[in-house]
């Protein structure tokens, strides 16, 4: 049983359940440590005091907030953790939503709740109560002097939480300047791309999906070991499309002619060693532009 | 415009629609700087190579990967591309699905797609109008931070939105801490009350109602702080009352039930004037978006 990251109590109206946090996910990710690249040294992250020119020890450190350019408010840890306020160990549910009203932005990390100290029965009671309503409970949870706004939801048998964003931290869509076409895509284009999409409808399966990426990097990796030489990939080009529906149609043959679903192909993309299956199927697309 | 975290195509049967990458969220949190704390100076964060105890410029970081002989393989970017160069700078959309049907749970970061220049605009006016229309999700790959990333795109306010999802091995199994559940299971009664209770809290998600409170009560606390005043000790944690037998759950929701249908009355409550018990319906009731009469307000934009 990995530790729990965090002990607390939901406010469910009246209902108090004890629940301790548990990371729900694990990076698989390929880890890297930072070396020096002209003689592959160690590299040592020290903290200097920029005015006297020495390195300082954790203990001699103190956190400031910048209230102007190079003048500081200092605050100890007992001030900051002052913040948290009394509810620091409570989530209080405030409201209930419907799932599919969350959009998928507002997702940051996901846990996984156990019971507490005396919480298994209302644990299984607000368990089966969201199961049944189908919907998400949403509070606010303060973790490592941060505030989260959270969801709580059914997941198989346990109450997973998934930290969210609060409005204001998603960058408005309009700050980003998207230019318009000259030219609005023809209905006909629009109707080969819908038709195209329709193709390719499938339903999320997350087994299909294996990381080819991590297989290659180590492989990648060990050639490198052995001194081989890594030549460099081509420069990407990226050239916009000026036939859109020709490619299109194209696509639509292709894809018409080779039969199998997408979900098919990725079915057998997975059993078989992977990158080989999907390089085959790249192999018929004309490399760079479609022209 | 800021720089892209990323530049390639998405790549969409064989249409190409180039596009750049920016990050949808902003931090907002507040940030200290570490600080000396005699003389208060600032403390940098450096960079020294354990072997010649020297500072070590940026650009002379590579990425090392250990191998099991305990020596060294180092890396550069170039390196990374060319484990898998098409992914590098294509994202190939694999397939279209319903948003609803990914659980959330593998959502990892999310990002804006966008046109780098109007060359490229009518490609992807093309495929975002084609997604709206469809209301589905494209679901693709490709490689960004040398790692591969399952990626879920679909419009939002007009614009393509990435979100980067975790494979399934990624996903821990809740097994280990479901098994440790012990205790009864809930009564019907019990169950029907807890779902009126979730009823009555219902709402239409709207992220507006919530406003990080958190972060405006550190600003406050460094402003008192700067003005000198003392920041009283942190208040300790509201500890419950020690229980040691079971809590009663029944009186608990009956409770709860009361208070919430009494704070609806006096209009103080959700403007919902739902009285119904609605006790073990399982029909959703319809979502209303109004609050006026709540307490929370919606936060004002900063800008």
């Amino acid at each position: 049983m990995p530790r729990s990251l965090w002990n607390g109590t939901i406010a469910f109206g009246m209902v108090r359940v004890p629940v301790k946090l548990y990371s729900a996910t694990e990076s698989k990710a390929v880890r890297f440590r930072e070396r020096h690249a002209t003689d592959g040294a160690a590299i040592e992250h020290r903290r200097m005091c920029v005015q006297e020119g020495r390195e300082v020890p954790y203990g001699e450190t103190v956190k400031g907030f910048e209230v102007s350019s190079g003048s500081y408010v200092t605050l100890s840890k007992e001030e900051i953790a002052s913040a948290d306020g009394p509810g620091a160990h409570m989530i209080e549910i405030e409201h209930f939503a419907g799932r599919e009203e969350i959009d998928p932005v507002y997702y940051d990390r996901a846990y996984n709740l156990g019971p507490g100290k005396l919480g298994d029965e209302s644990y299984l009671l607000l368990h089966a109560a969201l199961k049944r309503s189908d919907r998400v409970g949403i509070g606010r949870f303060v973790f490592h002097n941060k505030a989260h706004l959270v969801a709580l939801r059914a997941l198989e048998d346990v109450i997973a939480l998934h930290t969210m964003r609060f409005a204001d931290e998603l960058v408005p869509v309009g700050d980003l300047e998207i230019p318009a076409p000259q030219r609005k895509p023809s209905k006909l284009e629009v109707a080969a791309a819908g038709a195209l999409v329709e193709q390719l409808n499938a339903s999320f399966q997350p087994d299909d999906y294996k990381d080819t990426y991590r297989a290659a990097l180590l492989e990648l990796i060990e050639r490198k070991a052995r001194g081989e030489t890594i030549d460099a990939p081509e420069p990407a080009e990226i050239a916009p499309e000026d036939d859109l529906l020709g490619a299109l149609q194209a696509s639509l043959e292709r894809q018409g002619a080779g039969k199998g679903s997408p979900a098919r192909s990725k079915a057998k993309a997975k059993t078989k060693k992977g990158g080989a299956n999907r390089s085959r199927s790249h192999a018929s697309k004309p490399a760079g532009s479609a022209r | 415009m800021a720089r892209p975290l990323w530049a390639g195509s998405l790549s969409f049967g064989l249409v190409n629609v180039p596009v750049a990458l920016f990050s949808a969220t902003r931090d907002r949190d507040v940030h200290f700087q570490l600080l000396h704390s005699p003389d208060c100076s600032p403390i940098e964060t450096r960079r020294v190579c354990a072997a010649e105890e020297q500072p070590v410029p940026w650009p002379e970081i590579a990425r090392g990967y250990e191998l099991e002989n305990g020596e060294w393989v180092l890396l550069s970017d170039e390196d990374l591309q060319a484990a898998a160069p098409r992914q590098s700078r294509t994202i190939d959309i694999e397939c279209f699905v319903e948003v609803g049907e990914i659980d959330p749970v593998y959502f990892d970061r999310s990002y804006l797609l966008v046109p780098p220049d109007e060359g490229a605009a009518r490609a992807y006016a093309l495929l975002s109008e084609t997604m709206a229309d469809s209301g589905r999700a494209a679901l693709g790959r490709f490689v960004l931070r040398a790692k591969e990333r399952l990626v879920c795109i679909r419009v939002r306010d007009g614009a393509l939105t990435l979100t980067t999802m975790l494979f399934a091995d990624e996903v821990r199994c809740t097994e280990e801490i479901a098994a440790q559940i012990e205790g009864a299971e809930p009564t019907r009664e019990q169950v029907d009350s807890a779902v009126a209770v979730i009823e009555e809290l219902g709402v239409e998600f709207d992220p507006t109602l919530y406003r990080d409170e958190h972060r405006a009560h550190l600003k406050r606390i460094i402003k008192r702080k700067q003005q000198g005043k003392k920041i009283a000790a942190p208040a300790t944690p509201e500890k419950e009352p020690v229980t040691t037998t079971a809590p009663d759950l029944m009186g608990a929701l009956e409770e709860s039930l009361a208070r919430i249908r009494a704070q609806g009355k006096t209009g103080r409550g959700k403007a919902r004037a739902k009285t119904d018990s609605g006790a073990g319906a399982k029909a959703k009731k319809p979502h209303t978006g109004s609050h006026s009469g709540t307490k929370k307000k919606a936060p004002t934009r900063q800008t």
